[in-house]
């Protein structure tokens, strides 16, 4: 995402590069080492652990190599094969709506001149609440006998008898859905309202001038200035949706069926209610290769369009 | 390979620590007089006095140890998946925990409990109803010490069934035209409520329909499945009936315990199946709008004939941690707690099925509540959970019974795949 | 009407859209909140808790001692904020606007890291924590909270300082200002929206994690927010109302953190900037 010509090229005029570059370090080091310090050895030995057969014995693991034979098993496995595909198609269907809602609602809040703050409060309290509470709330809500969602629908008219909303599948993907977008639309929108903060006003004001369009503004000036940020927030919200959890393990345990089955959820239930730490690895470790691959598409096809509005 | 791993985690930890700091390592076990503690970790047991009351019982008949209480989470699987990252990588504590029926075997398996009967004698497990102790075994060694069980009851609203002068149903048929009688009537919106969600608790439901049929989830000699048969067939294409003639709410595909047990409460429904707990439940005047008008009975069957039909073994052992440093203590503290002093008070103050023969059949016990008194008239059954892939087998049953509940697949459809789905895990190849 | 009062409306109204979408779901959490156990399994549900009891926010407090759980989130999620904006300031100004070499493999690296899942790390990371003699203590979750949002707020502190013009550090490097200086007086004064979010995700995220929170630290002392809700109740009772008035009272100071934060960063930081 670096778009700006990078401060070496202009800097090297002034002092050498090696001064920035020794402090480029010092700045970088301390938060890089504190990531490495912690994370390096459980993401390691979590991967190297997905090429085992893992026996808990009583002293401890006993790993046996098995090269990538959990991970020809995950594969071949029609459970997998369905978390995979339904996970795909939760995370574009949660990202891109909320993508469109959040900058809708970014755009409402910067227009906003009194009680921005109380909004922001405001919009964070479904993004602050535990998911796991988030989830019970709305499987009180969702209840098909006494959920209050059904109340209102009834009592205006649109429904005259209670719906199951978890019930049957593609109900209950899309009640998930909403309980997701409900929660998470806040997150999209924050950060594109932090990045529309960041448009220098003048830019308007000579679009104004010339006469141009709402429109016409929106789409020549902000979309092309807000899209690293577009990117950073579809980035993040694809990394967070790839790892959905809570939600089906609270609201349908996966069910009804499978149909509610996460990549994370399957993980966790092969991991720690089968205990088999190897097959479970795998689903980790193969989980994060397809959403580190989606997202450097999403960085490269993003870089394509901001060098192209660019030019 | 054990080692390298043990020298990483160690290295990098002395690189954390900021090097120099000494190694925790296991401390030596000192013989000093005073008392010692050990950790319990149980979630809380029908609300929050029982755990303690017990502690501070024990406490005072043994001062040289204490019990240090930890409240695991409500939610058995968060509590199993805490419970096993801990002790997997060699922590001492808890020393002792509280655990599902269902987890012996894989437990065993796993090293995650201490084989208990090579520390206690024989005749200690000859205390215990029947049945128990083959449920907590894994090839013939015992992990852990039933602590208080549970089974499946119908509980029923005996106000209803008074006023349409209906006897208590003895079978399934009976249940369902009762049910037909009183929402025709309207004297209640649903007729029977139960747990069919995708978890744990549709695998307890399914096992009594299931083995009321005449259906076993595996063959004899545990080595295949068998559920795929005319008695299965039979249980489910029943359970999917009480749907579609809406004598359960479709939403029951939903429900857990709390939600069939929130709408018996409003007085929405007349009958349900619950565990023990749902009596104290349904007659707490905070809780219920139907105190006093509830009944419970053994569960109906399939043919009057064969009266009472299956409840399925639910309830909790106690666990030792196997690198607990108090091995003794732990001992000491087990034999106490299933003792008839810890399970009269069990039973009596907090109405506890308990798992000591003697206080189960004691008559000032059965006379606590009517659950007490129908426990020895129940037939029980248990979950085949003699095996480590017991969470495998359950899953395969729990998702495939609630997809043919909901109407996405058909009975015969949904018991071939889970056919499939556990013989896969048989074979080590499912997911 | 001219153009101006119409765009108000339509302003005015969209707020009104997305506060009533935002509240309803929370209000329906609160209101429940207020209501007796048997009120909860009534159909059609009373829109208004009737009668009123604070029976359950006496039981979150009295019996579950949800104080000490309020007390432990503060602790951990403030020192975890404070201490990923200061790292991740420094090292956002860095992999931002300074020459390091492999920029675009840390980038990506950092990535991974916070999309790998937790489920995976849990267990080797409970063993680093054992070793370490952490297990019960703040900073058991503090570091590593601060180690798994660094790589976000990196990101996002990253993307706000590239958008700052050059033409003031450059400045202020020909007259001899130091790294720190640069940072301190001119990078983040100009980054209040970026520190804001960034903050705010942190904090956030260590309120609600709960995972670690709960297989790290299993002594009442050291518990969190997430694992005190989880232990109400008893098994096969969830109690709604106890849960929706603890979590009501947990979302409680996230709205007035967000304001005073918010007012705090945007004056407080903005007064050494020279804005132009």
């Amino acid at each position: 995402m670096a778009i700006r010509v990078s401060l070496a090229h202009r800097m090297q005029r002034h002092r050498p590069t090696r001064y920035l570059v020794s402090q480029g370090w010092t700045f970088a080091l301390p938060g890089l080492l504190i990531i490495l310090a912690i994370t390096i050895f459980p993401v390691l030995y979590s991967i190297f652990v997905s090429f085992n057969h893992v026996a808990i014995t009583s002293s401890g693991f006993k790993l046996s190599w098995v090269g990538v034979r959990n991970y020809r098993t995950i594969f071949s496995n029609s459970l997998y094969q369905y978390s995979l595909v339904f996970t795909v198609i939760y995370t574009v269907v949660t990202v891109l709506v909320e993508l469109i809602l959040g900058m809708g609602v970014a755009l409402v809040l910067n227009a906003l001149s009194r009680g921005r703050g109380f909004m922001l409060a405001l919009l964070l309290l479904p993004w602050s609440l535990v998911t796991v509470i988030s989830a019970e709330m709305w499987s009180y809500i969702y209840n098909g006998v006494y959920g209050v969602l059904n109340a209102i629908l009834m009592g205006v008219g649109l429904l005259n008898h209670p719906v199951t909303w978890l019930g049957t599948p593609i109900l209950a993907i899309i009640s998930m859905m909403v309980a997701d977008i409900w929660k998470t639309t806040p997150f999209v929108a924050i950060i594109l309202l932090a990045g529309l903060q960041m448009i220098a006003g003048d830019l308007y004001e000579a679009a104004d001038i010339d006469g141009a369009s709402a429109g016409y503004k929106f789409w020549r000036i902000t979309v092309p200035l807000l899209r690293p940020t577009i990117a950073l927030s579809v980035l993040f919200r694809v990394l967070q949706a790839f790892g959905l959890f809570d939600l089906p393990f609270v609201l349908t345990g996966g069910g009804p069926g499978h149909a509610t089955e996460s990549l994370a959820l399957l993980g966790y239930q092969v991991m720690f209610q089968d205990l088999n730490m190897g097959r479970g690895a795998a689903i980790a470790a193969s989980t994060t290769l397809i959403v580190l691959l989606a997202s450097l598409v999403v960085l490269r096809v993003f870089r394509a369009q901001v060098e192209e509005g660019a030019s | 390979m054990k080692k390298t791993v043990l020298a990483m985690v160690s290295g990098l930890a002395i690189v954390l620590a900021g090097c120099g700091q000494s190694q925790a390592t296991a401390p030596v076990a000192k013989k000093t007089a005073g008392p010692v503690t050990i950790v319990w970790t149980a979630s809380p047991i029908a609300g929050l006095g029982v755990r303690k009351t017990l502690i501070s019982l024990f406490e005072k008949s043994h001062p040289n140890i204490k019990v240090k209480l930890i409240t695991a989470p409500t939610s058995t699987n968060t509590d199993k998946a805490a419970l096993t990252t801990q002790i997997s990588s060699g922590s001492a504590t808890p020393d002792v925990y509280m655990g599902d029926v269902i987890w012996p075997a894989q437990f065993a398996h796993a090293h995650l409990a201490l084989d208990l009967s090579h520390h206690l004698p024989s005749s200690f497990w000859s205390r215990f109803a029947p049945g128990l102790v083959q449920g907590a075994s894994y090839k013939g060694q015992v992990y852990g010490a039933p602590f208080y069980m549970d089974s499946g009851f119908l509980y029923y609203r005996k106000d209803l069934l008074a006023k349409a002068h209906l006897p208590v149903p003895k079978t399934w048929a009976q249940l369902v035209s009762d049910s037909e009688t009183l929402q025709k009537d309207g004297l209640v919106k649903y007729g029977f409520v139960w747990q069919g969600n995708t978890y744990e608790g549709l695998t307890c439901d399914w096992m009594e329909y299931m083995t009321d049929a005449g259906g076993t989830v595996l063959n004899a000699a545990g080595t295949k499945a068998a559920i795929d048969s005319p008695a299965s067939l039979k249980a489910l294409t029943f359970m999917r009936s009480l749907i579609t003639s809406h004598v359960s709410p479709a939403a029951v595909t939903t429900f857990e315990e709390p939600q069939a047990m929130a709408v018996f409460d409003a007085g929405k429904s007349a009958f349900l199946r619950n565990w023990d707990y749902a009596w104290a439940n349904s007659n707490s005047p905070t809780d219920s709008k139907v105190v006093g008008k509830v009944g419970v009975a053994p569960l109906p069957t399939f043919s009057a004939s064969n009266y009472p039909g299956h409840s399925t073994i639910g309830g909790w052992n106690i666990y030792v941690n196997p690198h607990s440093q108090h091995i003794p203590q732990d001992l000491t503290f087990i034999k106490w707690i299933t003792g008839t002093q810890a399970q009269t008070v069990l039973a009596t103050k907090f109405s506890e099925i308990p798992t000591n023969y003697a206080v189960q059949k004691n008559p000032a016990v059965r006379k606590v509540n009517p659950v007490l008194a129908t426990v020895s008239h129940v037939r029980l059954v248990a979950r085949p959970s003699n095996t480590p892939i017991y969470p495998k087998v359950s899953q395969a049953i729990y998702s495939n019974i609630n997809a043919a509940l909901n109407g996405s697949v058909s009975p015969s459809v949904a018991l071939k795949t889970t056919q499939t789905q556990i013989n896969q895990a048989i074979s080590q190849n499912g997911l | 009407m001219n153009a101006k009062t119409v765009r108000r409306f339509w302003i005015g109204f969209w707020v009104i859209i997305v506060a009533l979408l935002t509240i309803a779901p929370l209000y329906w959490m609160i209101a429940t909140s207020f209501k007796n156990y048997f009120d909860l399994g009534a159909f059609p549900p009373n829109l208004f808790p009737n009668p009123v009891t604070l029976v359950n926010y006496q039981h979150a407090f009295r019996l579950y001692h949800f104080q000490i759980y309020i007390e432990n989130s503060m602790i951990v999620s403030v020192t975890t904020t404070l201490l990923v904006l200061f790292f991740g300031s420094l090292a956002g100004y860095a992999l931002g606007r300074l020459p390091i070499r492999g920029r675009k493999v840390i980038m990506v690296a950092l990535l991974m890291i916070s999309v790998f899942p937790e489920i995976a790390v849990i267990s080797p990371l409970y063993m680093i924590m054992r070793t370490l003699g952490w297990l019960n203590s703040y900073q058991a979750l503090i570091v590593p909270y601060t180690a798994f949002n660094l790589p976000f707020a990196i990101w996002i502190l990253r993307n706000y300082f590239l958008s700052i013009p050059y033409e003031m550090e450059e400045a202020a490097r020909i007259d001899g200002a130091s790294g720190w200086r640069i940072i301190f007086q001119v990078i983040l004064p100009q980054s209040t929206p970026g520190l804001f979010t960034a903050g705010v995700f942190t904090f956030t995220a260590a309120w609600t994690e709960f995972l670690m929170a709960l297989t790290f630290n299993s002594i009442p002392q050291f518990r969190t927010i997430p694992v005190g809700i989880a232990l109400f109740g008893a098994q096969f009772v969830i109690p709604y109302g106890t849960i929706f008035a603890a979590s009501t009272i947990a979302v409680l100071p996230i709205a007035f953190g967000v304001i005073i934060f918010r007012r705090a960063v945007v004056s407080g930081l903005t007064q050494g900037a020279v804005k132009g």
